[in-house]
């Protein structure tokens, strides 16, 4: 009869250890075979968020395949929420590994990551060679003004254009091209149940927009030359007075707390008679409402006292210098280059180009949209380099604009003046006290 | 005559002689998850801590000393202070909430009714869901536009919709939604505590207290309070640490805003060192924890003890 063997302790050891040692030992054995599989094949792999119009990221996984397929090189394209991009960043270049390209949205990036990245000036010079000159927000995006180099490709802008209801805006008399237009009309439209949509919250878009009406009042938080704040000005006051009464007069608390998606949910359900947003809005409303997307009409952003400007969102793509094929990232994104206008049209015309000629004017989509009533509805986005610019407008964007943009500063100083916590003046202390101790901190690095 | 063999005495090896001493069996065993502790949570901390007192930056990786000055900064911001004030309320008040509501979800939970075991395992859910996916939830019934408790309120004749609140949109109305989330997600947890402590009460404690004339909130309040608090303290301290620590429901639910109002250190930290790469300053902002929790955890330790029945 067997009788069931005790577990000693000595046996235990024996045992735990020979499993332990046959479970180390497998890869060892093993690598001889994967590593000559492996050299075989070669890999990209690239991040990049998850785009606002899905038909973009299938036709980018389905293009980057297809290279890869004719190169013999295994492409993996990961995409990740928006708000994980930063965070994904610094946990890349902290450990010193991840993918090989990098995808970024948004402010930050190419400057604050700039020891992290190859040096890709001779990839933007030979693309702006063949496909026209970089346009003045494309330069603000990942070109290193102090010694002229490239430390990301600048892949695209996003713009933030108006989007009005024709019907209700044509019912009162008022064109919104003005931001007293804006807040005239807007005050008549709320009183009849359609109010103006423009977030005051924690987002990107109130940070873009609200950048753009201080732009358009001849306000800044920074000169030219980036190394002084200038928020404090009388310029700024009267922004902030402005939309103090935009706030009380055409719109409604519940801006104070929305996010990204919000004013899109807002115009598309009927209620809001005018958003400032990009083309995403529109597009969801043709899926979602027709009837809404018919009256939805676009134009430039409003007129300020001083110009007519607009907050743009940057989007470029970075080569960490830990990759593993430099080489063959550098290769894709000349051929991506050279298939822009695919990816302009994939992306339904959201994704707006760098290079004056790389999706040539009358542009696809844009001038004449099958889709939208009347066809030439979003013809005024062709010119929207003219009235774009990224957060650090009008000196360059570095990690001190980065960091007034992620701690929406902007926007707190508008919305403190607005909700009455302060009053404009107190508020523009306020932020530019803020900046000024950002600035000190990043000078001193910089 | 039968003889019998001598066993024969195998050579021990030194290996098994060393193994075979209790103490260093038990330090064998041991030193992985003291191992574990060093290399996972020792070292990032001393790198923190590092990290808090140097110039480093992911634009500038530099390890340059500059003493205190990042402290002092932080601490002269008016935004920092509020963030600290946020960060106070935001855990005692979630903490205090959580607290009774598991008392009274323990009270409830003691006495027997049909499907009591259901119920008993569906309360833990808010605890077991994670947090991204329950977060999305409350984020819809706080919304501006689509509120499930406005339109409720609305639909049951309680409010106009003019007077509808702007729960994610008011100051105070904000701050609360992030506490009532955070209660929400701590009450299974102060639940199970309060049940744990309640069940091991004796019953003669509390038949003699019933015989002397002590009604249900004398038995409760000078009773039943009394002899759980340790292991109710103990809980809390768990609380208390994550809440203090955590970022996700501010993250999730209102990005700190509005106007800043809901911004909490874990929160600060994060958009500080990682999102605008100034790492030494995020560190600064997190470490600001430490004090403040080690003060906590050791005041409610020595409660305990004194307490210890």
């Amino acid at each position: 009869m067997n009788t069931p063997s005790r577990v000693t302790r000595r046996r235990l050891l024996k045992d735990t250890g020979l499993a332990l040692l046959a479970a180390g030992s497998a890869p060892v054995l093993s690598t001889p075979f994967i590593s000559r599989a492996m050299a075989d094949t070669k890999t990209l792999s690239i991040v990049q968020w998850s785009h606002f119009v899905p038909a973009y990221d299938k036709w980018f996984d389905n293009f980057a395949r297809d290279w890869g397929t004719k190169n013999h090189i295994e492409v993996t394209v990961d995409h990740i929420p928006v708000a994980d991009v930063a965070a994904r960043a610094a946990a890349e270049a902290s450990a010193g590994s991840g993918h090989d390209l990098f995808g970024w949205n948004g402010a930050g990036g190419a400057h604050l990551y700039r020891k992290f990245l190859v040096d890709v000036t001779d990839l933007v010079e030979s693309v702006e060679k063949k496909y026209g000159k970089i346009t003045v927000i494309g330069r603000q995006i990942g070109y290193n003004q102090d010694d002229k180099t490239w430390s990301a490709f600048p892949d695209y802008y996003i713009n933030f254009p108006v989007m009005y209801r024709k019907s209700l805006w044509d019912g009162i008399g008022v064109v919104p091209d003005t931001w007293d237009n804006v807040r005239i009309g807007g005050a008549k439209l709320k009183q009849k149940g359609n109010p103006v949509g423009i977030s005051l919250g924690h987002s990107n878009d109130p940070n873009t927009t609200w950048r753009g009406l201080l732009w358009s009042y001849g306000g800044a938080f920074q000169d030219e030359s980036g190394k002084h704040v200038v928020l404090d000005s009388k310029e700024t006051v009267e922004a902030v007075k402005f939309v103090a009464a935009l706030y009380k007069e055409a719109m409604t608390e519940d801006v104070l707390s929305w996010s990204d998606a919000s004013n899109n949910q807002y115009i598309d359900s009927g209620v809001s008679s005018l958003i400032i947003n990009p083309i995403s809005a529109y597009r969801t409303a043709q899926q979602l409402n027709k009837k809404v997307a018919d009256d939805i009409f676009v134009m430039k952003p409003p007129k300020g006292p001083v110009r007519q400007i607009m907050g743009g969102a940057a989007e470029f793509y970075g080569i960490w210098k830990f990759a593993k094929n430099k080489e063959a990232a550098l290769e894709f994104l000349k051929y991506y280059a050279d298939n822009w206008v695919d990816a302009f049209k994939a992306s339904s015309g959201y994704n707006n180009p760098i290079f004056a000629n790389i999706v040539p004017k009358p542009m696809p989509l844009l001038s004449d949209d099958p889709t939208s009533t009347p066809h030439d509805k979003l013809s005024v986005l062709q010119t929207s380099d003219e009235w774009s610019a990224v957060p650090g407008y009008p000196g360059p964007a570095w990690p001190a604009t980065d960091e007034i943009y992620n701690n929406f500063i902007v926007c707190d100083m508008m919305a403190k003046a607005a909700t009455g916590a302060m009053t404009a003046e107190q508020a523009v202390k306020w932020a530019a006290q803020q900046c000024e101790g950002i600035f000190d901190k990043w000078l001193h690095r910089a | 005559m039968v003889s019998i063999a001598e066993p024969v005495a195998k050579s021990a090896s030194r290996y098994r002689f060393i193994l075979d001493q209790r103490g260093v069996l038990g330090s064998v065993m041991v030193a992985p998850a003291i191992l574990y502790v060093l290399l996972l949570v020792g070292l990032p901390f001393l790198l923190a801590v590092y990290y808090s007192v140097s110039a480093y930056t992911i634009y500038d990786p530099t390890w340059r000393f500059v003493g205190l000055s990042n402290f002092r900064q932080i601490v002269n911001n008016s935004v920092f202070q509020e963030t600290l004030a946020n960060t106070f309320l935001f855990t005692f008040g979630s903490q205090f909430l959580g607290l009774v509501l598991g008392k009274f979800g323990a009270l409830l939970l003691m006495r027997p009714f049909p499907g009591r075991k259901i119920v008993r395992a569906l309360i833990i859910l808010p605890w077991a869901v994670p947090i991204a996916l329950a977060t999305v939830a409350w984020e819809w019934m706080f919304d501006s536009l689509y509120s499930v408790i406005n339109w409720t309120l609305i639909s049951l004749g309680i409010i106009t919709r003019s007077e509808a609140p702007n729960w994610l949109g008011n100051p105070h109305l904000a701050m609360l939604c992030v506490i009532v989330v955070n209660a929400w997600r701590f009450f299974p947890f102060a639940v199970v505590i309060f049940l744990a402590g309640m069940t091991s009460i004796p019953q003669d404690v509390i038949d003699a207290a019933t015989v002397d004339g002590a009604g249900f909130w004398r038995r409760n309040y000078q009773i039943v309070l009394p002899m759980i608090l340790p292991i109710v303290a103990v809980g809390l301290i768990f609380g208390i640490v994550f809440t203090f620590t955590d970022l996700s429901i501010v993250f999730l639910l209102t990005n700190g805003g509005p106007v800043g109002a809901t911004s909490v250190l874990g929160f600060e930290g994060f958009q500080v060192g990682i999102v605008s790469g100034d790492v030494s300053h995020g560190a600064a902002i997190s470490l600001f924890m430490l004090p403040v929790l080690f003060f906590v955890v050791i005041g409610m330790l020595r409660f305990i003890r004194r307490r210890e029945i």
